[in-house]
């Protein structure tokens, strides 16, 4: 009996451990956590493309459709005789600089799906910082064109106290910013500084330029709120329509993640 | 008739005891918890190994425990309908002893889903927090269910002998649905928090309360539903392959020619149950999965072609193990049968259908590729590999698996069968022709695919599951038909199985078992770092899904710490009681033959 029981405990043991070796001796692949992109005040157009390299091909994911080509375009190399991504991009929107589509592909992917293929991708402003997308576009220049992403765009890696790390979701799109009203949290020192009273209403003052923002709290919530300020053309409130791209869209840049978090409070709570 | 009536009373009142008080414990817990998660603390910690292995650990072990005290009273009570109905008492007792594994399994369940609430609530209080406040009233309902159950299946197994005739048995048997019903809404309400982890409902966002979101649209997740299939079928599969194992173990180690015959039937019964609901498991799966892509594109992908891609590779072997396993079981359960030597030129062919079949479904297709990758294979794709792995070829090699398994069956079934219809061979002929047409069906349509868009060889896969199901039903009615009051060639020896089969029975058990820890961990790894998808956040030290060789040794362990504590209870279900064997030898008019013996040859099955 004792034989027995050991034949069967070498049956149970063998079996798991043909299975646990050969799970580990196949390419090893860890989904990563895409960590907050910091770039010193200098940083050089190679660093960035390296970071967005990085990113490309891990904790971004792109590589998952856009390495193959068959659920996406295939980004990196030639993709169906148009030639590499970095060299076809400018043409692909008029109007548009490379730069500017990419940025804008990542962040409204479903505005820019590419014929013959399935409006699957995300929007990566969900997922990474704007740092992070900037490193992304910079990357895909990189392959076949000329890497003109600055630190004004990236944000020159302003956020050293990690602010961008702490925030919720979204909030760490504003990696950067922090100069406005002398990078004071109180919203209302924000909201005069930033001058959104000049096209705004709230609280029943400010002007009429832009949509009243008084009630809003009770009909947006504050998702919508936060994509509105860091990308005003996103949604336009219905008649604005034609004063869309008159907001500017830097406050990603110019206000530090818990400046926007103070702004996004006080239009949801107050507005 | 009971042995040692008076040990098995004090045993059982242990053990239920034991059951009580953890049911106990896990009744207490979740209310204590909801006060317990301290105001910011977002996670704890666990010495040694972290807390996310704890996590991970306790939640798979409760999952095998769960899916095996739910798998198994499936087939219990539909062992008892064929005793009761069917005049069979062998089925009678057979559910009986299903039951008896059944009722020590329960109190490690309900052990281990404390252990892992107790785990939430230190580990992530955070999350446990967010979780109660959406799902709170459920909870209730949970634990009402859950009372239920424990009363229902205590009512089961110990009525069992009171309620054994006439309308009691009737109610008796009632009594066992009761217990699948209570055991499956369980299982449903766990199944909305998981997936729900998955696929919160539209509109919720990370700044949505958690209390403005409603129960109700939160269990109703688009998850929900395909997991809830997917498990039910997976239980029945799961339990089917424990109760194999177990009877395996008591074959290796009976004494008596009685016991061999007994848990060699018992072993072939389990293996039916667990390849039989397996054939079907697959269309659950691809259903589960069409939801999830769905639902959402980048999760679907993430798991069929992102960091999760070699999974399913590590699946498909499994996978292959379990038809190889399963078949050989069959092939030399037919030494044991008169007549069935004339089928053993059949086995070669049918090895090499299973080989071939698991060879392209295991064959690498969407992997995740560096540039210098693509430049090396010179595109996207390995110029072989590329053509075997599509899932045109993937879907032609399980289906031909199916059938082949099909085929085993049957062969199976009529071995010492001669069929005396005056149509016995146009039905022969004509089961013939349904397996060609429907091999033919499959296999041109998995050609046929390779020259059609991608979304119209989608669809290729319905004809083809269609096919099969079409030859597996046709067949089956016509072979019901024939058997008729076929002649039997000699009766099944029960009992004289060269052991290497029972150590297939062990194979077929531990790979179930593992392969449940590997799409548990494909399940909850495609969240990524999220443990609400994109609502809320993983900012623990463990938010990263470790790769499949780390994932590899912790299912591991899970698996040897369920087999052995499975072990362990087995052995305490023997001490409390020993099957009756001249009873089941009695009931079953001799169909139980013993080694040597010939009973009743007109019934050898």
């Amino acid at each position: 009996m004792l034989l027995t029981n050991l034949k069967i405990l070498a049956v149970i043991l063998g079996t798991v451990t043909l299975y646990t070796v050969l799970a580990s001796a196949i390419p090893q692949i860890e989904s990563e956590v895409p960590q907050e992109l910091t770039l010193g005040a200098d940083f050089s157009a190679e660093e960035l493309v390296a970071a967005g390299e990085d990113l490309y091909q891990g904790a971004g994911g792109c590589v998952a459709c856009h390495g193959l080509g068959t659920r996406a375009p295939n980004l990196l190399t030639d993709h169906a005789g148009t030639g590499l991504i970095g060299a076809r991009c400018a043409a692909r929107e008029t109007g548009k600089d490379c730069k500017t589509y990419l940025h804008e592909a990542l962040v409204q992917p479903l505005a820019y799906v590419v014929e013959g293929f399935g409006p699957i991708m995300p929007d990566m402003s969900r997922t990474l910082s704007d740092a992070q997308i900037w490193a992304l576009v910079a990357y895909l220049e990189s392959l076949g064109g000329t890497v003109d992403v600055t630190a004004d765009d990236v944000g020159a890696g302003a956020d050293p106290a990690g602010e961008a790390a702490d925030a919720p979701n979204g909030a760490a799109a504003a990696a950067g910013g922090g100069a406005i009203a002398g990078g004071s949290t109180d919203a209302t020192e924000i909201w005069a500084a930033a001058g959104c009273g000049a096209c705004h209403q709230l609280g029943g003052e400010g002007g009429a330029v832009g949509p009243a923002l008084d009630g809003l709290g009770a009909t947006r919530d504050r998702a919508y709120i936060r994509r509105a300020i860091l990308d005003p053309a996103a949604d336009l409130a219905p008649g604005f329509e034609a004063l869309g791209g008159m907001m500017p869209a830097a406050f990603g840049q110019s206000l530090s993640a818990a400046q926007l978090e103070a702004l996004v409070d006080l239009l949801a709570e107050e507005g | 008739m009971i042995r040692g009536g008076g040990r098995w009373r004090g045993w059982a009142a242990l053990l239920g005891a034991m059951a009580l008080v953890a049911v106990g414990v896990a009744l207490a817990e979740p209310a204590w918890a909801q006060t317990a998660a301290p105001a910011g603390r977002e996670y704890g910690d666990f010495p040694i190994v972290g807390g996310r292995i704890v996590v991970w650990v306790s939640a798979q072990i409760h999952l095998m425990f769960a899916a095996f005290v739910l798998g198994v009273p499936m087939f219990a009570v539909v062992a008892e309908a064929i005793g009761m109905f069917g005049g069979e008492k062998r089925y009678d007792r057979l559910a009986k002893e299903f039951t008896r594994l059944l009722l020590i399994a329960y109190s490690a369940t309900a052990i281990w889903g404390a252990i892992l609430s107790f785990a939430l609530v230190i580990i992530y209080p955070r999350f446990w927090t967010h979780m109660m406040e959406i799902f709170e009233i459920s909870v209730w309902f949970y634990l009402g269910l859950f009372f239920l159950e424990s009363f229902t299946l205590y009512l089961y197994y110990y009525g069992w002998e009171r309620w054994s005739t006439g309308r009691a048995k009737m109610a008796h048997w009632g009594m066992g649905i009761l217990l699948n019903v209570w055991g499956t809404a369980v299982m449903f309400i766990a199944d909305s928090w998981l997936s729900y982890m998955m696929s919160p409902a539209e509109g919720v966002t990370a700044d949505t309360p958690p209390g403005d979101i409603g129960v109700w649209s939160a269990i109703v997740n688009p998850t929900w539903m395909p997991i809830n299939i997917h498990r039910i079928i997976a239980n029945v599969v799961f339990g089917g392959a424990i109760v194999g194992a177990y009877a395996a173990f008591r074959f290796l180690n009976a004494s008596t020619d009685e016991e061999r015959a007994h848990y060699d039937w018992m072993g072939y019964v389990g293996n039916i149950i667990a390849i039989g609901a397996l054939i079907i498991l697959p269309f659950a799966g691809y259903y589960l999965g069409r939801e999830i892509y769905e639902y959402n594109q980048q999760m679907g992908i993430t798991m069929m072609g992102g960091f999760m891609s070699w999974l399913w590779i590590i699946q498909a072997f499994l996978i292959g193990v379990l038809f190889l396993a399963g078949n050989y079981y069959l092939w030399v359960g037919m030494q044991r049968i008169p007549g069935a030597e004339r089928f053993a030129p059949y086995t070669k062919w049918m090895l090499l259908v299973l080989v071939l079949g698991v060879i392209v479904w295991a064959t690498p297709h969407t992997m995740i590729a560096s540039r210098s990758e693509l430049a090396a294979m010179g595109g996207s794709h390995h110029p072989f590999l590329g053509v075997l792995g599509v899932m045109s070829a993937k879907n032609t090699a399980v289906n031909l698996m199916i059938l082949t398994t099909f085929l085993s069956f049957l062969l199976y079934r009529r071995a010492n069968k001669t069929p005396v219809v005056p149509w016995a061979k146009t039905g022969t002929r004509v089961q013939g022709m349904v397996f060609l047409v429907s091999s033919a069906v499959v296999l041109f349509y998995g050609i046929y695919g390779y020259f059609v868009p991608a979304v119209q060889r989608i669809g290729f896969s319905v004809y083809q599951v269609l096919a099969v199901l079409i030859t597996i039903v046709v067949v089956v009615a016509i072979d019901f038909a024939m058997g008729r009051g076929a002649e039997s060639r000699g009766a099944i020896r029960w009992g004289q199985m060269p052991p290497r089969s029972q150590y297939a029975l062990f194979v077929l058990a531990v790979t179930f078992t593992w392969l449940m820890g590997l799409m548990g961990f494909a399940r909850s790894g495609i969240r990524q770092h999220w443990h609400i998808w994109e609502v809320m956040r993983d900012t623990s030290e463990w938010a990263a899904t470790p790769a499949l060789g780390f994932a590899a040794q912790v299912i591991t362990a899970c698996v040897l710490i369920f087999l052995g504590l499975i072990g362990f209870i087995f052995w305490l279900g023997g001490l409390v009681e020993k099957p009756v064997l001249a009873d089941v030898r009695a009931d079953a008019g001799g169909a139980v033959a013993l080694a040597g013996a010939n009973a009743d040859p007109a019934r050898g099955q």
